[in-house]
């Protein structure tokens, strides 16, 4: 009967994904030149870069896994108060695209920033240690929301049966905690090292003279319009991301059924509690202070002669036209997180619940590539496939570029919520003549809520921060909020892209608000 | 013969069925009457669930055909071969509550729609599930969900109703509470069914007859007490009675008397 639509969805959304993910990448091969392969890794330049970015990224990178394990261990293994509003705290900074994150820095501590002026204290932001900082700022919410599954869903029996058998506390860490968190471990660190790998947002605003790949690859396709050159960035961008890929999918198989018998169970220690609370307080402080910087620099009258609140900073920035790209913004998040939920959703249903057969199966693996293209490589993939075609240049491709990019985390949300169903579901329903169709509207849908407000927010909060993807496609009649703020710091707009942060912070906060009360109303019902 | 003048509903003809070369099913045939119980028993991969997945359509005969009243319904899709499935692991709707969940299909059908409501709150009552009829699937004990699916099933009145080892799920001695009860609704219903066990004595309380199955074929199809007095091969004999005898045996044992001791 309805079946029929169904099966038309399907159809379309095999197309879609061929379309958005399989074509800009084919797209991005074939149009580098020989000739300029050469050139990129002969450029003096180019070594220099490598360079730049390995040790950044590096460096970032064991700082963030290290700081992500300390405070998802401090969450999940000790009894301080406040411990779920700390989660959310340490996740406050996805909030904000990562170009904020580097203004951030400058604000605090540039040659005009407000601990370099009022503490008087000068930390030569510019190159490595800005770089690094930021990155940190940017990547290490991901790497602990990674890390915190991993010990809240540890089985405690295990715990219990070593130490009847004796094992201290430090054997136990060593022969349980840590084999149970390598796997996860080695995805956080390849997930993280990708994302600080592949974002040009803060080396562009931090970077100084320091030039890491992203950037040359930004201003080489940005300002110079030399696609040749920036593909072949990109597809060494793209080298990390597909090695972690390569390893997901190798772990995917040997990942057991580990079941939770037990939670864990936290012994009382008062001083372990402590050590952890002001830990955890420290790095919540940190965090917001970028946070708060944007907002004194919105709400100041001229920083840093006159320090009195006013509102002249925002009049100036509504004055810019900020208010027609904050409107894009929404726009484009809304499109992005409601097209975006139906093709997740759709497609997690087919493979979930479908037969394992060769559509089904390439579904689910198109939509796990999508995760490994960075956005600025998937970017210029898109401008390749789609110069010159009446889509270029619209709001419907910046929506379709966002969809692809964010596609594989709410569609793996999805498809974990679906595999939780009876694994006889479809035998029974077809033998009542339900058909599949009619099992998704009404059984499906309906029980899966918290996990479709969940997607709909991901993909949400991302299109408002995205300055990735987007930056090659968007154009002065559809460009986001997010990617004024390298606009207007060229102009030396500081205030304006200050206050950019703040509007897109209180947008996604606002949607986290709605979400986790929406949750709540769910889990009571 | 008296059983001769019995009805045959459903009539099984040379089914055979291979994965990949593999046969699975080796040339089946086999009636059931109607009002019948019978049980399809056998070891884990003797064929006996796709049997079952055959028979109502879930999968496709590699040759054969399956009658029921007579008219072939081989190549029917499985909603229009008016049989119903019960499942070990009930698979209700989590999102419905109990009533919703029996009258749901039957709303989906245009013949049934206007009494939806009726028919569903009737079989819950035959069930002895009339005072659970807005709980949630998760609100209900292991047993008392298989009711719902049993009713579920019921509710669309198929002419037989297949259960792929519907109580293996449940503990001890709910077991034996879904037993009874398992008989008690197929003679308030009249139903036929097809029920699949791995375990000897489900398949001796509950069956009229019994269908012996291994690697495929059918090793013996009768009364279990003809199964039982004349057992066809050295399988029935290791596979079946020897079971049974060793269960009884142990338990006579913790009495001290012994099976022959009238």
């Amino acid at each position: 009967m309805k079946n029929r639509t169904y099966y038309s969805l399907k159809v379309l959304i095999c197309v879609f994904l061929f379309v958005s993910v399989i074509l800009p990448l084919i797209m991005l091969i074939c149009n580098i030149h020989p000739q300029d392969i050469q050139k990129v890794f002969q450029a003096p330049q180019f070594f220099p870069m490598l360079v730049n970015s390995l040790v950044c990224t590096t460096s970032a990178t064991i700082i963030s896994i290290s700081l992500a394990l300390a405070l998802a261990w401090c969450v999940n293994r000790s009894s301080m108060r406040y411990r779920s509003l700390f989660s959310m705290a340490f996740t406050l900074p996805m909030l904000i695209p990562s170009i904020s994150h580097g203004m951030g820095l400058v604000f605090l501590f540039g040659d005009n920033g407000l601990i370099t002026n009022f503490l008087g204290i000068n930390i030569n932001l510019y190159g490595y240690t800005g770089i690094i900082m930021g990155s940190i700022l940017y990547a290490f919410p991901m790497a602990f929301l990674m890390l915190n599954d991993v010990f809240r869903y540890e089985d405690y029996t295990t715990y219990e049966a070593a130490s009847v058998l004796g094992l201290s506390k430090a054997q136990q860490f060593l022969t349980i905690t840590l084999p149970n968190l390598k796997r996860p471990l080695l995805s956080a660190v390849f997930a993280t090292f990708t994302m600080i790998f592949t974002d040009y947002g803060v080396p562009l605003m931090v970077g100084g003279k320091t030039m890491t790949l992203p950037v040359y690859m930004y201003r080489e396709v940005i300002g110079l319009l030399d696609f040749s050159k920036g593909a072949i960035i990109g597809v060494i961008l793209l080298i990390p991301a597909l090695i972690a890929f390569w390893l997901d999918l190798k772990n995917e198989n040997a990942t057991g059924s580990s079941t939770i018998i037990r939670s864990y169970q936290i012994k009382p220690n008062k001083k372990r509690d402590r050590i952890a609370y002001i830990f955890c307080v420290t790095i919540v402080c940190l965090i917001s202070l970028p946070i708060l910087s944007f907002v004194a620099l919105s709400f100041v009258e001229h920083y840093p002669i006159d320090l009195s609140f006013s509102f002249s900073n925002v009049q100036k920035a509504f004055a810019l036209g900020i208010g027609s790209y904050f409107m894009n913004s929404l726009a484009i998040a809304f499109a992005t997180a409601l097209i975006g939920l139906c093709f997740t959703y759709m497609s997690a249903y087919i493979t979930a619940r479908g037969k394992r057969n060769l559509a089904n199966i390439s579904i689910h693996l198109i939509s796990m590539i999508s995760l490994a293209i960075p956005g600025i490589v998937l970017g210029l993939g898109y401008v390749l496939t789609f110069r010159g075609s009446a889509i270029y240049g619209t709001f419907a491709l910046l929506i379709m570029v966002n969809i692809t990019h964010f596609f594989a985390s709410p569609y793996l949300l999805a498809y974990n919520s679906l595999s939780n169903f009876n694994e006889k579901m479809e035998d029974v329903s077809v033998t009542l003549g339900i058909g599949k169709w009619r099992m998704l509207m009404d059984v499906y849908l309906p029980s899966t809520k918290a996990t479709i407000i969940e997607m709909f927010s991901y993909m949400f909060v991302n299109a408002m921060v995205t300055i990735s993807a987007v930056s090659f496609l968007a154009n002065f009649r559809n460009m986001p909020l997010a990617l004024m703020i390298p606009q207007f710091d060229s102009q030396s707009l500081i205030e304006a892209t200050a206050f950019i942060s703040v509007l897109i912070l209180f947008v996604n906060g606002m949607m986290k608000l709605v979400v986790y009360g929406m949750k709540r109303k769910l889990t009571n019902q | 013969m008296e059983v001769l003048k019995e009805h045959i509903k459903l009539q099984v003809k040379d089914l055979y069925k291979d994965f990949d070369g593999k046969t699975v099913l080796n040339q089946l045939s086999f009636d059931v009457r109607e009002g019948e119980f019978l049980s399809v028993l056998g070891p884990s991969g003797c064929g006996k669930t796709t049997l079952l997945r055959i028979l109502i359509g879930l999968e496709t005969q590699s040759g054969g055909s399956v009658l029921l009243d007579g008219e072939d319904i081989s190549t029917r899709k499985p909603h229009e071969r008016d049989m119903g499935i019960i499942f070990q692991n009930y698979a209700l709707f989590p999102n419905m509550s109990v009533l919703e969940n029996v009258e749901y299909a039957l709303k989906l059908r245009a013949d049934l729609k206007p009494n939806s409501r009726k028919i569903a709150e009737q079989t819950l009552d035959q069930i002895g599930m009339h005072d659970q009829l807005d709980k949630r699937p998760n609100q209900l004990s292991g047993g008392q969900q298989q009711r719902v699916a049993i009713a579920r099933t019921l509710a669309l009145n198929p002419k037989i109703i297949l259960l792929d080892e519907p109580i293996s799920a449940l503990d001890v001695s709910m077991r034996e509470v879904m037993k009874k009860e398992l008989k008690e609704i197929q003679k308030k219903f009249n139903s036929t069914m097809i029920f699949i066990t791995h375990e000897q004595e489900e398949a001796f309380y509950l069956s009229d007859r019994i269908m012996v199955m291994s690697e495929g074929n059918i090793e013996q199809l009768d009364t279990p007490k003809n199964i039982y007095d004349h057992p066809a091969n050295q399988y029935i004999k290791d596979f079946v009675i020897a079971h049974l005898d060793q269960k009884l045996q142990s338990l006579l044992h913790c009495t001290g008397r012994s099976l022959y001791e009238k």
